[in-house]
């Protein structure tokens, strides 16, 4: 590799920082950021990217381009059907992001939330890119705000507002929401849940466990800060529920070893549900770069064809 | 203060700022947010009540700092009674360094320092000693102790001084030191034992009976021989251009020494001598053509090599050598012997005057301005409107000395000061003595020899205003003194050409010239040669202020006591230099010359003081059991206020550990 390729490959991966993509206030600018800088880095094109070599029809059901529309068959049918070329994945792209106050934490620049919502705005994008239908699905302890999938002309830009408007509040309840988001999802796809999963993990795989069995490719982003996951403190220090407002006295020794026995346990714990279900669990350090998201994102597309 | 005292109750107000503090710090609570406690479990118990008892201890070390901070201003006194080591079966051995100048000479003092050692290392079981040093006055070096090392500790800094030492005073001033207590005494007395220094009377030197116990007086010499000593006893200028140096031997008339005189003006070596000095009275050596600066010289006249006794072998000596000052003098004839007199007696005086004298006929009032003072021969010759402008000019801050003339017997009223004279007129077969004089004036305090004097005076009646200086019988005003305005008048009764008095004619006519033309014209009125640790009153350098710098160029007075008038002790030989309003001055100083006779009393008189001493200490041996335990009157008062500051900061380096912990707790980060 060249110098100038080195240089070139810091920059993209300096654009996946958190901290330099909190400098930036547009959410869409950012995802096209990240991905754009994420796929120039890649080695090999992904099987992913938008081709004219025509494969097959389709159907035309709601949410479908109707640019994509054959209008020629339609003439001759009187049926409307869809071109699809190499390369598209006939997918939909379904985002839950949790936006429970928790996911206001943060201890550097960026907040679990903030993260979720690069994160999401990424993935968006990417599947905008192969015209997938893309939608997000905003909650807390119940929907907060959805947006079905679509593939159509300013989707990307609708699901990238959602994204970012949202807000860290209330506590999390994960029945309540996935069981609105079961009544509203009809079609086989992907569904991204973005969260800290600060739930029981059984409660969780029940939850879970209905969309796999529909059929739906479940990939859970479980999103943490350094400082859930490896906590400093000299001092006993009093902790304030971000949700609950409980407030617990805690020592330093206790943080050092029981708490992490405890934090690594439950994401083993929900690890193993997302194993049970066939979802894929990918664990995010809030202070690494997206690069690691996008890639097991990827990879997850790849695996599930 | 008293603990209730005002400001010690508003002080413990102070106590009530922590409490405050600590409220509004329990009011704030500060808590770190944390995404979630599901895998979170509460410390222990024991942290809570940890560090409850913390902030509580931290409260109560701030109000403890208020407390004591208050009681030290406070300063609390614990009392205790006074050397409590000692008690009626103690033997306290007093002992007595004598550290006058006669003690610098030869090995004088470095024996007595060795007797001291031997005394102190003497001590025995049940047996303390405390030091003082005497020589002008006593001073406390250690008190009572049983701990030799204190004792031998205190005397290495310890020296001769430039004092002298009177046995009588000394005894006097031990009573006073040691009569509280109720040990059985001994008191040493280490010194020369110069004859110079033997009380005038024998009982001054007998110390008080103390609590009817025996007083046992040691006397321990350092010198049994009468050493020989020549010192340099006087030095007089003359004509501005010569100068006498009395050399004063104190020996055996065989006894003969061969010394090199030096002549020294301002540090500069002008003449020396070599002479052979007599071993017993003075010896005069002359030094002419003497070149002086003007104002203020500094002799020195030195005898070299030196003897035994150093310090006097030198003799500092101040001569103004400033220009005659003007004076005028009124009379209505220049030629007439009161001219004479007064003209002759201001010349002169030591600081020297130039006499202009002005016919009355003559005068232009005008020129009275030109003058600090003027002399008026006869006051009588005055006309009315020369009376008016020398009251104005007096009234303007002048000074005059009247005297009273031939004229002035037919005066109804004095002019200038309006005193009426009485019917009685002066008779010239009738001259009376001086029966008062106010020797507390200036003008009057260095003279003596008005007993002599007879005159016939002015039968003046006094306003009420006037000071009466020197008086005849039934008060009969001699010389007055009258404030008039800014200036002042001093009028002699009498007249001056030794018509109606004596006193131009007698020695003391002189020196009242001179001590009185000194006063009017407001010059200092500094005594120029001082003995050594006598002490030098600042008020009389010619203003209520100013600086004293020692022989050592130390300046003596702080910024503050530089505005008020001083008594400033003169401790060092040499020459002070005086800064004040009235100028600058020098002021010589030199050792009492007393000390410079080493002759020694004699042994027989040294053990019959000791007799006597023990003789009255047994007389006055009576057991007074009754006096047990310590009166309260007796308690001595220790301010503890110092301990009180120690634990103030021991406190504060508590707080400051607690404070910043609890901070740590409270505030505790990830």
């Amino acid at each position: 590799m060249s110098p100038g390729s080195t240089e070139t490959r810091n920059a993209q991966t300096r654009l996946l920082d958190p901290s330099v993509l909190a400098s930036m206030s547009n959410l869409e600018l950012v995802a096209k950021a990240v991905v754009e800088g994420f796929v120039n880095g890649l080695h090999r094109s992904p099987k992913f990217g938008f081709s004219q070599e025509f494969v097959e029809y389709r159907e035309y059901s709601d949410g479908d381009d109707p640019r994509y529309i054959d209008w020629n068959v339609f003439s001759r049918t009187d049926r409307t059907y869809i071109k699809r070329f190499m390369g598209e994945t006939n997918s939909h792209l379904m985002l839950l992001l949790d936006t429970s106050a928790s996911m206001g934490f943060g201890s550097a620049s960026t907040s679990k939330l903030q993260y979720g919502k690069y994160l999401g705005a990424s993935l968006a994008y990417l599947s905008s890119r192969q015209h997938d239908a893309i939608g997000v699905m905003l909650f807390d302890d119940d929907v907060v705000d959805y947006r079905p999938p679509a593939s159509k002309v300013g989707s990307l830009q609708g699901v990238i507002h959602t994204l970012d408007k949202a807000e860290a509040s209330m506590g999390t309840d994960i029945n309540k929401p996935m069981n609105r988001f079961r009544e509203h999802v009809k079609k086989r796809g992907l569904v991204a849940v973005i969260s800290d999963f600060y739930c029981d993990a059984e409660e969780l795989l029940e939850n879970i466990r209905p969309l796999a069995m529909h059929g739906q490719d479940v990939i859970m982003f479980h999103l943490l800060d350094s400082d859930e996951l490896d906590p400093k403190i000299k001092q006993s220090t009093l902790y304030e529920d971000m949700e609950t407002g409980q407030a617990i006295e805690v020592e330093p020794t206790y943080m050092a070893k029981a708490y992490r026995e405890k934090i690594q346990n439950h994401i083993k714990n929900i690890e193993e549900a997302a194993n049970g279900i066939r979802a894929d669990h990918v664990l995010i350090n809030t202070a690494d770069p997206l690069d690691k998201a996008l890639h097991n994102y990827l990879t997850f597309r790849e695996k599930r064809g | 203060m008293a603990l209730l005292g005002p400001l010690f109750l508003l002080g413990l107000l102070g106590i009530g700022l922590p409490i405050w503090l600590h409220r509004l710090e329990t009011q704030v609570t500060e808590r770190e947010q944390f995404s979630t406690t599901m895998f979170l479990e509460p410390a222990r118990k024991r942290i809570h009540v940890q560090r409850k008892l913390k902030y509580l201890l931290l409260m109560a070390l701030r109000i403890l700092f208020f407390l004591i901070l208050v009681l030290a201003f406070a300063r609390p006194v614990l009392f205790s009674p006074p050397q409590a080591l000692i008690t009626e079966d103690t033997t306290h051995h007093v002992i007595v360094l004598d550290t006058s100048f006669s003690m610098q000479a030869g090995d004088s003092f470095a024996t007595a320092l060795q007797r001291v050692q031997d005394i102190i290392n003497g001590l025995g079981d049940d047996e303390v000693a405390s030091l003082y040093t005497a020589s002008s006055g006593i001073t406390t070096v250690a008190t009572a102790t049983p701990d030799g090392a204190i004792l031998i500790q205190a005397l290495s800094g310890l020296a001769p001084d430039n004092g002298k030492l009177d046995l009588g005073t000394m005894v006097t001033s031990m009573n006073t030191l040691i009569e509280a207590s109720q040990a059985n005494f001994v008191l040493h007395f280490i010194s020369d034992f110069q004859q110079t220094g033997q009380a005038v009377r024998f009982a001054d030197m007998i110390p008080d009976v103390i609590n009817g116990r025996p007083v046992l007086l040691e006397l321990e010499r350092v010198q049994t021989n009468n050493a020989a000593n020549w010192m340099v006893d006087s030095v007089l200028v003359s004509n501005r251009n010569a100068v006498e140096a009395g050399i004063r031997g104190f020996a055996t008339n065989e006894d003969s020494s061969e010394r090199t005189i030096t002549l020294s003006i301002n540090n500069m070596l002008q003449q020396e001598q070599q002479v052979t000095l007599n071993g017993g009275g003075l010896s005069f050596i002359n030094f002419d053509n003497v070149v002086f600066e003007e104002g203020d010289n500094r002799i020195d006249i030195r005898l070299l090599p030196n003897d035994s006794l150093a310090g006097d072998d030198i003799r500092h000596t101040v001569f103004d050598n400033s220009p005659p000052a003007p004076v005028l003098l009124l009379t209505e004839n220049p030629q007439s012997l009161g001219v004479t007199y007064i003209s002759a007696a201001l010349e002169t005086a030591p600081r020297g005057y130039e006499v202009i004298t002005q016919t009355l006929a003559d005068l232009d009032a005008r020129v009275l301005q030109r003058y600090p003072w003027i002399v008026i021969e006869d006051i009588g010759a005055i006309n009315a409107s020369l009376a008016t402008a020398i009251t104005d000019y007096v009234s303007g801050g002048g000074a005059v000395l009247a005297a009273a003339g031939e004229s002035s017997l037919g005066l109804d009223s004095v002019p200038v000061l309006d005193l009426a004279v009485g019917s009685n007129p002066i008779r010239r077969e009738n001259r009376n003595p001086i029966t008062m004089i106010d020797n507390s004036h200036p003008a009057l305090s260095e003279t003596s020899g008005w007993g002599s004097v007879n005159m016939q005076t002015l039968p003046v009646s006094l306003n009420g205003d006037e000071r009466v200086l020197i008086a005849q019988a039934d008060n009969r005003p001699v010389l007055l003194e009258s404030n008039i305005g800014r200036g002042r008048i001093m009028l002699l009764t009498t007249a001056l050409d030794n018509t109606l008095s004596d006193l131009p004619v007698k020695p003391v006519f002189v020196s009242f010239m001179a001590e009185a033309a000194r006063y009017l014209s407001n010059e200092n009125l500094l005594i120029r040669e001082q003995i050594a640790e006598s002490f030098l009153q600042l008020s009389l350098a010619g203003g209520s202020s100013g600086q004293v710098y020692d022989p050592d160029g130390v300046s003596l007075l702080s910024l503050s006591d530089t505005t008020q008038a001083q008594d400033i002790p003169l401790n060092k030989t040499g020459y002070y230099q005086v800064f004040s309003s009235g100028g600058e001055v020098l002021v010589a100083v030199n050792p009492d010359q007393r000390e410079s006779d080493l002759t020694i009393m004699d042994a027989q008189v040294l053990q019959n003081w000791q007799n006597v001493v023990a003789g009255t200490a047994n007389s006055g041996e009576q057991a007074l059991n009754s006096e047990s335990g310590v009166a309260d009157e007796d308690l001595e008062e220790n301010e503890i206020w110092r301990i009180f500051l120690i634990l103030l900061a021991l406190i504060v380096i508590a707080e400051s550990l607690l404070g910043n912990q609890h901070l740590r707790i409270r505030t505790g980060t990830l």
